[in-house]
């Protein structure tokens, strides 16, 4: 490796930690203080806005939906079935993982992954207050603490833009799935390459 | 992300943009319009063997 690729992968070492810590922060500023003010639209009116049922707002903790800070439905198109073992990748303060849950029912299991230890047992706790189980595992995204060809179905909301590596998540999405198993996640694209100063924002980039 | 996913191996990867996305802030909003930026909805099936 020449000096300058040293120094850029140092740079970008850099930044991917600030980013990782900005994230961390939005996050959980989402999660403690839903009556916030952020960028996006959270809560329940984004919820309703993606078309998530009533009648599943209602059932789910408060905190769970107010906490939400999802950029779409994914559980439009999952086709959950009971039984299913379903991985929530950046599983947040639960909603998605909750609603998994009452679809996959008692002989089903969801597993959240998230950057956040104290996400994971806020989702844990609320997935408990709605009389389901989830087991949340701190992890990051691009090295998903999972074994191989373990899961069913993966969902995630609005997750994977805010990572650095997404080629080595899709990998690893690919990884933990069984065969035939599949993936509905809602996610944040660009269709133009963002300009350096965007991409070097950890505030941008955590929105 | 569509091309992420067929690179890895999925199949059937299909994409639809998601209806009512939209930053809350108006200058976000606009630095996304002008990028292209919106939300999808990626499904895609792992092969069977």
């Amino acid at each position: 490796m020449t000096d300058s690729a040293v120094l850029h992968a140092e740079e970008q070492g850099s930044l991917e930690a600030v980013i990782k810590g900005e994230v961390l922060r939005m996050y959980q500023d989402v999660a403690e203080h839903p009556e916030g003010e952020f960028h996006f639209h959270h809560g329940r009116r984004a919820a309703e806005l993606f078309g998530y049922e009533r009648d599943w707002l209602d059932r789910a903790p408060s905190g769970a939906v107010a906490s939400f800070a999802g950029v779409g439905n994914p559980h439009l198109r999952s086709r959950l079935q009971p039984g299913e073992t379903v991985l929530d990748l950046g599983s947040g303060a639960g909603l998605d993982s909750i609603i998994a849950a009452w679809q996959v029912g008692p002989t089903g299991r969801v597993i959240g992954v998230d950057l956040n230890p104290t996400m994971c047992r806020k989702a844990e706790a609320h997935a408990a207050a709605s009389g389901m189980r989830m087991a949340c595992h701190e992890g990051r995204m691009e090295d998903i603490p999972l074994p191989d060809a373990t899961v069913d179905v993966v969902i995630s909301n609005g997750v994977i833009n805010l990572s650095f590596r997404k080629r080595t998540v899709i990998r690893e999405l690919f990884r933990v799935l069984k065969p035939g198993g599949r993936l509905s996640i809602t996610d944040i694209v660009s269709a133009k390459q963002l300009s350096q100063s965007i991409v070097n924002d950890p505030k941008l980039w955590a929105s | 992300m569509f091309v992420l996913l067929e690179d890895a191996g999925f199949k059937r990867v299909r994409s639809t943009v998601v209806p009512g996305f939209a930053f809350r802030k108006e200058s976000t909003r606009d630095a996304a319009e002008a990028y292209g930026v919106k939300a999808v909805l990626f499904t895609a099936q792992k092969p069977a063997k």
